[in-house]
């Protein structure tokens, strides 16, 4: 009796080795987002994977894992086996980890499935703010010293890298307020807790057009085709071309080792997933740009943000530990 | 006016919405009982379920799940001494006590009453002050949010039972537990020993699960052997009369619930424990000693935590802000369904507003029936054998705490704080407070922080900010005074005026 389970157990677990090598998948797949439920990184993959589960032919769970600033998510599927079983939805944060001293696994432990999409960073003020325009906020922050109050969100957020953009190029006297998120900022700017946010496109997009906030500028070399009359930083500023296009993105990512199958099924299911209608209005309405890539043109991308930002950083003196420690080369 | 009403009948017109706003309230009901499956999750887990789906049903389970699963955490509260959600934790204080006096059918009557009492006042003014509202609540400042967690530090003093210096101590211990891990605004490490482990903090729901669920569990091994009280099965739904009487407080601690859940940054747990002291205060000679079973210790909570959500439902709905945590992942709801939630939204889709107030309501009444039926099988919970009972509890709080996050880690939390929090029942240290100072902790943290730099770290500028905003003011004064009725002083100066008067 017991040896013919014994042997009924073996030989359901050479079928699923055997099954795992040639019709992945086999099972659930476990997706890990980096971030809380209701956020962008979340939303943003809660629309893409459905589209993705029907090219699989297999279901994707999803689960949130925050704290850490991501960290906990990344280390959680570095610890899981590399067999395409535990995938990782994550944002650009982890490139920044090393230089930040957030921990000592960045996404050069992982093999882009795709990324899918990036954000443009926006100058937003409050409606009554006393300027329009970014090159006039600098005349007044000049007037007014220390007086302009500028949301941020903690070293290597978004406010933090476009900040350390403006003050890489023109002196910038201002108090940053802290805040958990772009979104309790932007809602600070609208009750006058803050003057000017560094926000995301997307996130500022609605109240833009409700009035409730002023844009200034979009870092960008191109208009957003979201909010065409909003003027771009190179048409005042030239010298911003050098950082720019940088945005945050998401990216749905494996750890590295993983079979390469399981690797090209997942990245073929994803990058049809991201050609979906549904998704593709989602994103534009978000103010995001398209970008599923996956494969050696992701790998570029990601080489190129991390070296573009954690030098960026480093300069501005906001890193704990210089790039160059790691083997990132200055761009 | 006429379409407004069409919009809002949607959902009770369509069999498929009414089906499924009934659906998501009795899931969200028994969601919110078990302590550890949360609201928030639920609704989450509800976005990629209902993704195909047309938005008007996807909304309606959602919503219905929302409101079934505020009501559902008081359940747990009242039979079983532990809160299925934080909003529940007030409700502990007087529900369990009534149930240990045989009570538990009367309790969880009165409970499922005034939580429909608190939930149609909250829908009441979404559905005519929303505007009004969002302005107030976006006009709070850094330093307001901060005097608002200091007032909440001061229900210290209601939640400590009999010693006031134990009361300090454990509300003090909240707050530092709350401090621990990565400062989210500078990215410093506080209390963490530099360990990976500390970094993402002491999640707080372990931390609850483990003070209420497995202390208690622990405390009841000391009577191990003491037959369960039999429960009364009389009149559960309570008569008109009762309902009427507590009416003046239910529209106060009502909107304490609507003001508090519209606030962006505070929620229903607040909201009910601000509004369990505000019954304290203002009720001059209740039947019963608050802590003792108090029928107002339960109506205030109950109200104010289903007040919240038409309240947070306000910021969202006006300015596609959310409300609270809840609100937040039916924001990206909307965005997923080809909407976009922001200040547009009322002007553009006007029924979107309609079908979401008509599927409160709808979630409401329902939320009514459900809770009144199978009253008698919950409360024979209660009666169940320790034998079983304590086992069971300890397993809830297991998957609870671990259903949280995901994480192994969060399960030695809770079950480090239940052995810790029952040493502290034992010797007589009261475990609310300690809730209240991991709620509340990086409120005032955050803000205080956000507000003195924002005033260029200069203390005279401060208080000339305080000063010169009528809010701020007014919560400065209130802080003062409920400070100053709380020590010795007030009472000797209230005596000398009385005896004056004489």
């Amino acid at each position: 009796m017991s040896r013919n389970l014994i042997s009924a157990i073996v030989a359901l677990g050479l079928t699923a080795t055997v099954a795992v090598a040639q019709d992945y998948p086999t099972k659930e797949i476990q997706g890990i987002i980096q971030w809380g439920a209701g956020g962008s990184t979340d939303t943003v993959m809660r629309a893409v994977t459905p589209g993705a589960e029907g090219v699989l032919g297999g279901s994707v769970v999803m689960q949130n894992m925050t704290g850490g600033v991501g960290a906990i998510a990344l280390n959680y599927v570095a610890d899981a086996d590399a067999d395409g079983y535990t995938v990782l939805m994550g944002a650009e944060n982890p490139l920044l980890y090393k230089v930040m001293g957030l921990g000592d696994k960045d996404y050069s432990d992982f093999t882009p499935i795709n990324l899918l999409a990036r954000g443009t960073p926006i100058l937003v003020a409050g409606p009554d703010a006393p300027f329009g325009t970014y090159p006039e906020m600098l005349a007044y922050i000049q007037e007014h010293p220390g007086e302009v109050k500028f949301g941020s969100t903690g070293p290597g957020g978004l406010p933090s890298v476009v900040t350390a953009m403006i003050s890489s190029t023109t002196e910038l006297d201002v108090i940053f307020v802290p805040y958990d998120g772009d979104g309790p900022a932007l809602t600070a700017l609208q009750g006058g807790a803050i003057d000017v946010m560094p926000a995301v496109l997307g996130a500022s997009v609605e109240g833009i057009r409700a009035g409730t906030m002023k844009p200034l500028v979009v870092f960008d070399i191109e208009a957003s085709a979201a909010l065409p009359d909003v003027p771009t930083i190179t048409s005042t500023n030239p010298e911003f071309e050098a950082f720019l296009p940088w945005g945050p993105f998401f990216g749905v990512f494996v750890k590295n080792g993983t079979p390469d199958d399981a690797v090209a099924k997942l990245s073929a299911a994803y990058a049809e997933a991201a050609q979906g209608q549904d998704f593709i209005d989602l994103m534009a309405g978000r103010g995001f740009t398209m970008m599923n890539i996956s494969g050696d043109e992701a790998q570029a991308f990601l080489t190129k943000w991390q070296q573009n930002t954690a030098w960026l950083m480093d300069d501005a003196g906001l890193t704990k530990v210089s790039p160059a420690d790691f083997g990132i080369a200055r761009p | 006016m006429f379409d407004s009403l069409m919009y809002f009948l949607t959902v009770w017109t369509q069999p498929e919405l009414l089906f499924l706003v009934g659906l998501g309230t009795l899931a969200g009901i028994y969601v919110g009982a078990i302590p550890g499956l949360s609201v928030t999750m639920a609704v989450s887990i509800l976005i990629s379920f209902t993704f195909s789906w047309d938005v008007y049903p996807a909304i309606s389970l959602m919503i219905g799940t929302y409101m079934g699963g505020v009501y559902g955490g008081s359940r747990t509260a009242i039979l079983l001494n532990i809160p299925g959600a934080p909003s529940a934790i007030a409700t502990a204080m007087d529900g369990y006590p009534m149930a240990q006096k045989g009570e538990a059918g009367v309790a969880i009557g009165v409970t499922t009453v005034m939580s429909f009492v608190g939930g149609l006042i909250g829908i009441l003014v979404l559905a005519v002050a929303a505007p009004l509202v969002s302005d107030f609540a976006l006009g709070f400042q850094p330093r307001d949010y901060m005097l608002l967690a200091v007032l909440g530090i001061l229900l210290v003093g209601s939640l400590s039972g009999g010693s006031l210096l134990k009361g300090i101590f454990a509300g003090a211990f909240g707050i530092a537990i709350g401090a621990v891990g990565m400062d989210p605004l500078t990215f410093t490490e506080r209390f963490t020993f530099d360990t990976q482990l500390m970094r993402g903090g002491v999640s707080f729901i372990a931390v609850m699960i483990g003070m209420f669920g497995v202390s208690e569990a622990l405390h009841q091994l000391h009577h191990i052997d003491t037959p369960a009280v039999k429960q009364k099965i009389g009149r559960i739904v309570p008569s008109w009369g009762v309902v009427r009487k507590y009416l003046p407080l239910s529209m106060q601690t009502s909107t304490i619930g609507v003001v508090i859940g519209a606030l962006p940054g505070t929620g229903g747990d607040i909201a009910a424990l601000m509004a369990y002291d505000h019954a304290k205060r203002v009720t001059k000679n209740p039947e019963v000693p608050f802590g003792e079973g108090a029928m107002e210790g339960l109506v205030a909570p109950e109200t104010a935590n289903n007040a919240a959500v038409g309240g947070a439902f306000i910021p969202m709905m006006t300015l596609g802000i959310p409300g609270d945590a809840v609100t937040a992942i039916m924001i990206g709801a909307l965005f997923i369904h080809g909407l976009n939630p922001g200040p547009m939204l009322m002007i553009d889709k006007p029924d979107m507003f309609w079908f979401i107030v008509g599927a409160l309501s709808l979630a409401n009444c329902f939320m009514l029936i459900f809770g009144l039926t199978g009253i008698r099988v919950f409360t024979k919970i209660v009666e169940m054998p320790r034998a079983v009972l304590i086992p069971l509890i300890l397993l809830l709080s297991i998957v609870g705490a671990y259903a949280v996050n995901n994480s192994i880690t969060d399960i030695y939390w809770m079950l480090g704080f239940g052995v810790f929090g029952y040493f502290m029942k034992h010797y007589d240290y009261p475990l609310g407070p300690v809730i209240l100072g991991v709620i509340l902790s990086r409120l005032l943290d955050d803000n205080w922080r956000r507000a003195i730099i924002s005033e260029r770290e200069s203390l005279p500028r401060f208080f000339e900010g305080i000063i010169t905003s009528p809010l701020s003011l007014t919560l400065f004064v209130a802080v003062i005074l409920i400070f100053v009725s709380q020590t010795p002083l007030w009472g000797s100066v209230k005596s000398r005026l009385a005896r004056k008067a004489a």
